[in-house]
């Protein structure tokens, strides 16, 4: 029977942000570890201390596994990474690797520039982070361990986007992270193989809504560009360098060459280089009609495309403008937003969501008022558009994923547990699966039981389950500890130091369940049960292990007492 | 140039706001449920069909700030699972109750849509005749505070039931055998009925059978199908009668056996299946229809100087989205299920078709009054 536990530190079933723990088999993986972009405090980063109990993060967790760029999927690593501490393996793809820690230094700035805040990662801790990322291919088998081993799956979505199938042996688990099942203008849809897992781990936000089609969003995009622009108005749409920049750019192109229109379009040189690096590094990511094109020229050398030149924002009349950065937080955008903010005839088009505290999230608030440096009120009577792009699989998308990939079991995570009943019954139904929701923290099979140690007070006829010490306190009563000790002999010629040295290794190793310490005065504690090493007082040969416990740990303590009385495996020379 | 972007950019013209779906199983069920959602429901014979309550979009409902919401997909608000394949729904007004019916035609099943739940739970199944074939019983719904089912196959069995008791308060009494084609509830106390033939009337309850009629139609028009929408703002007649040769007439409910007009409409006759056959009055514009069940698109005529017999006419406006967008199949031509206009915005509409596409559109009009 496998043996598959799944954790949601954060957004189990908290739309908002990504850190799903996977123990499967006794390997622990950790998918994705996100930001709650609503929040401003703790709560925006995942519950750690979860797996903080249990010792450090790098003996606990085999490796993390990164979906994607989103910084609801990657937005905690560096902070989880060098604050928390975490020094094993993360994997995510080429893509991902390259695009992240520009995400992340962006949000960085946003948080401590913009709002201020202490005790955020540095750009020191964003590059040693980094450190640690070992890139992989698509459907390139990866050895973690000898017995861990993963696999990343296309996911559409964004550039570098992937799915991955983590395999110990026969148990295997597929967590897809976002992902689209219909292709788009520059990126494919997600494909999996026929891989079967135990379960399947599939993002379930958009699982209750039946989405637009791809078509007519843009065409949404086209007509109000085309109207603002008829109107003699100038278009600003800021951007991130990759991604939706690319795909609406070759939009207008279709749409000017069709249209024989004359108003220009603009990007910033700034995209244009980055972008073109990026897509040549990452060809093979992109959609076939990419591709072709790409091959037969350069995708960016467009006919009714320009690059940019930030004096062009006072020219006269009609244009277009690509610019970064995405969220109006600073440069380029946030410069030519000033400069046509004031003109109703203009129009901003925010392509995704605004972190908090910039002016895209101001504008996407309905603010017409922004307090700019130096206490300037800018009035924005530029009309303000909030459009969405972002492919995500809806409740028809995850049908056909479920049915791709065959799993025995389905986990529906990131999804409003009262709203999908009817999806959990719809899967279950049709591919005959044991289909879950778990909330936050919660988990689909059973806590470990954990034995409480009270006394019941019965008064007159009042009962009252008090602790102990509160018990003792109220009866006027001393508290009488009672301690077990047991004697283990050991064959040792060595030093009472080397043989707890000894004793420690080994029960570390063994006891990976429990929390096992060496004290400084050579002393040994598993839990409360303290052993001592003392030399043997006639045979020098032999050292005598003191295993010492208190009554309610009598268990573990007979447990340990045998175990040690098994003898210590050969200690290395 | 592909011929689906041909029309995305044709379409920048022709609509203000548009909205493509597709839906898991194509429908022939739109109904209302308030002004923000709606129920669809599959038709399929062999496999389990859902019945789906979906919210508008978001982006069509705001009135203020429109530019700011983003949102333009359908949530699914609550789903069922049905063995039979649906045909109609009627939402029971003030309740949480839905009437579905279809094949096989011996029943009718109630649901109930709940707060804590988003699963349409099944409520009973209700025997209402013998089965006979691929014939089903229409239905209607009499809103009051028992409410009550009308439903039948032909005159002869309709039947108006008390949804709680399920006893039968109403009976046609007839022998008449004719096959009924649409029934719709008018008040608390009259209905009206059109059969396949076209031949139409409005009931009084309260009456022992004795229907205002009309003539049924021309011989030209023996074996065509009918249906029939009672509706219409303005002042004009307040019937619309459509068959599957095209031909569409336009009554008043005064003076049924003298049409006030009958026009030839500009469709491919006849129709490939006459039971999708639908006519809708717009309830927000004056003298304004709709009609589809002819192939892929839905036309939208305006009636306001329509008179005398046989004239050809053309509509304001026709729909072709389902035609040039692929739905999930791609190698039949898709046939137009259903439509139906949005309570209040007046240019709205929503339109299925078999190769489950839902619509949502906003046509540009290009006169004032229609």
């Amino acid at each position: 029977m496998p043996e598959i536990r799944v954790t949601p530190l954060g957004a189990g079933q908290d739309v908002g942000r990504s850190c799903i723990l996977v123990s499967i088999a006794g390997k622990n993986v950790m998918l994705d570890c996100g930001m709650h972009m609503g929040f401003n405090d703790d709560r925006r980063f995942p519950d750690f201390s979860y797996i903080t109990r249990n010792g450090r993060l790098t003996d606990f967790l085999d490796c993390v596994i990164i979906s994607h760029f989103h910084l609801d999927h990657c937005g905690a690593l560096p902070y989880f990474s060098e604050m928390v501490g975490y020094d094993g393996p993360i994997y995510m793809t080429h893509p991902t690797q390259a695009i992240c820690p520009i995400l992340l230094e962006d949000y960085r700035k946003i948080a401590v520039d913009k709002k201020g805040e202490a005790n955020f990662f540095t750009s020191q801790m964003i590059k040693d982070c980094m450190k640690k990322v070992v890139a992989v291919h698509l459907h390139q088998t990866v050895q973690v361990d000898d017995e861990l081993e993963i696999k990343a799956y296309y996911a559409g979505h964004v550039l570098g986007a992937a799915m991955f199938q983590i395999k110990v042996g026969s148990e295997s688990v597929v967590y897809t992270g976002d992902y689209n099942m219909t292709p788009d203008r520059h990126l494919g849809a997600a494909w999996i193989d026929k891989c079967r897992p135990n379960l399947l781990i599939t993002e379930s936000t958009y699982a209750t809504t039946i989405r637009d089609s791809k078509r007519c969003r843009e065409r949404d995009f086209l007509k109000k560009v085309h109207e603002a622009v008829e109107h003699g108005g100038k278009v600003l749409i800021p951007v991130f360098a990759l991604g939706r920049a690319q795909e609406l750019c070759i939009l207008l192109e279709t749409f000017w060459e069709r249209m024989n229109l004359k108003a220009p379009i603009y990007f910033s040189t700034g995209l244009t280089e980055k972008a073109n690096h990026y897509y040549k590094l990452f060809i093979t990511w992109t959609n076939q009609k990419i591709r072709k094109t790409f091959v037969q020229r350069n995708m960016f050398e467009f006919k009714h495309i320009k690059a940019f030149d930030r004096a062009f924002a006072d020219n006269p009349g009609p244009m277009v403008v690509f610019a970064t950065p995405g969220m109006l937080h600073a440069g380029q955008s946030l410069q030519i937003f000033r400069k046509w903010a004031g003109n109703e005839k203009n129009m901003v088009i925010m392509p995704g969501y605004c972190v908090q505290g910039t002016v895209g999230h101001k504008i996407l608030s309905g603010q017409r008022k922004l307090e700019m440096e130096g206490r300037q009120v800018l009035e924005v009577k530029m009309q303000v558009e909030y459009m969405s792009f972002s492919a995500h699989a809806d409740a028809k998308g995850i049908m056909q994923l479920v049915g791709q990939a065959e799993p025995e079991s389905v986990l529906l995570v990131h999804g409003e547990a009262k709203k999908m009943e009817f999806l959990k019954q719809k899967i279950e139904q049709e591919f005959r699966v044991n289909c879950y929701m778990p909330a936050n923290g919660l988990l689909p099979d059973a806590k470990k039981p954990r034995l409480l140690h009270g006394t019941l007070i019965m008064k007159d006829s009042n009962f009252r389950l008090v602790s102990s010490e509160q018990a003792l306190k109220e009866l006027g009563l001393a508290e009488h500890q009672l301690r077990f000790t047991c004697r283990v002999h050991l064959h040792d010629p060595r030093k009472e130091q080397e043989t707890a040295m000894r004793v420690y290794s080994h029960l570390k190793s063994v006891l990976k369940d429990h929390c096992v310490q060496h004290l400084p005065d050579g002393s040994v504690t598993v839990e409360s049960i303290l052993i001592q090493a003392a030399a043997h007082s006639e045979d020098p040969g032999t050292k005598v292990l003191l295993v010492s416990w208190t009554y309610q740990d009598e268990e573990l303590g007979s447990y340990l007492t045998s175990l040690l009385k098994k003898g210590l495996p050969q200690a290395p020379s | 140039m592909d011929p689906a972007e041909d029309w995305l950019v044709e379409s920048l013209r022709l609509y203000q706001d548009f909205h493509a779906f597709d839906l898991s199983g194509a429908t022939r069920v739109l109904e209302w449920i308030g002004d923000k959602g709606v129920f669809v429901a599959g038709y399929e014979s062999l496999k389990k069909n859902e019945i789906l309550h979906l919210i508008l979009p978001l982006r069509l409902s705001v009135k203020e700030n429109q530019g700011l919401c983003p949102e333009r997909d359908f949530k699914v608000c609550h789903g069922g699972f049905s063995d039979t394949s649906v045909f109609d729904l009627k939402h029971v007004p003030d309740t949480r109750l839905l009437v579905t019916t279809g094949l096989p035609g011996s029943y009718l099943h109630v649901w109930q849509v709940t707060e804590d739940s988003d699963v349409i739970q099944a409520v009973s199944t209700i025997a209402v005749q013998e089965k006979e074939g691929s014939r089903w019983p229409r239905v209607a719904i009499f809103s009051s505070m028992a409410p009550g089912v009308l439903h039948g196959v032909r005159l002869s069995s309709l039947k108006v039931m008390d949804l709680e008791s399920q006893k039968t308060t109403y009976t046609s009494g007839v022998s008449d055998s004719e096959e009924l084609s649409s029934l719709q509830v008018l008040d608390a106390d009259t209905f009206a009925f059109c059969c396949s033939s076209g031949r139409l009337g409005l009931v009084d309850i309260r009456q022992k059978w004795a229907p205002s009629e009309n003539v049924s139609p021309s011989p030209g028009a023996a074996g065509g199908r009918w249906c029939a929408e009672v509706g219409g703002r303005g002042p004009g007649p307040s019937i619309a009668s459509l068959g599957s040769d095209g031909q569409l007439c336009l009554l008043d409910p005064r003076n049924l056996c003298h049409p006030v007009s009958s026009v030839q409409c500009s469709v491919s006759a006849p129709s490939p299946d006459p039971e999708l056959l639908r006519v809708t009055w717009a309830p927000g514009l004056d003298s304004c229809l709709a009609i589809s069940g002819f192939d892929g698109t839905v036309q939208v005529y305006d009636a306001t100087s329509w008179d005398g017999v046989g004239n050809q006419v053309e509509p304001v406006f026709t729909h072709r989205g389902h035609i040039f967008l692929e739905g999930s199949q791609i190698d039949t031509a898709p046939l137009v299920t259903t439509h139906t206009w949005h309570p209040h915005k007046p240019r709205t509409l929503l339109s299925a078709a078999s190769d489950a596409s839902l619509h949502v559109w906003d046509w540009v009009g290009l006169r004032a009054a229609c």
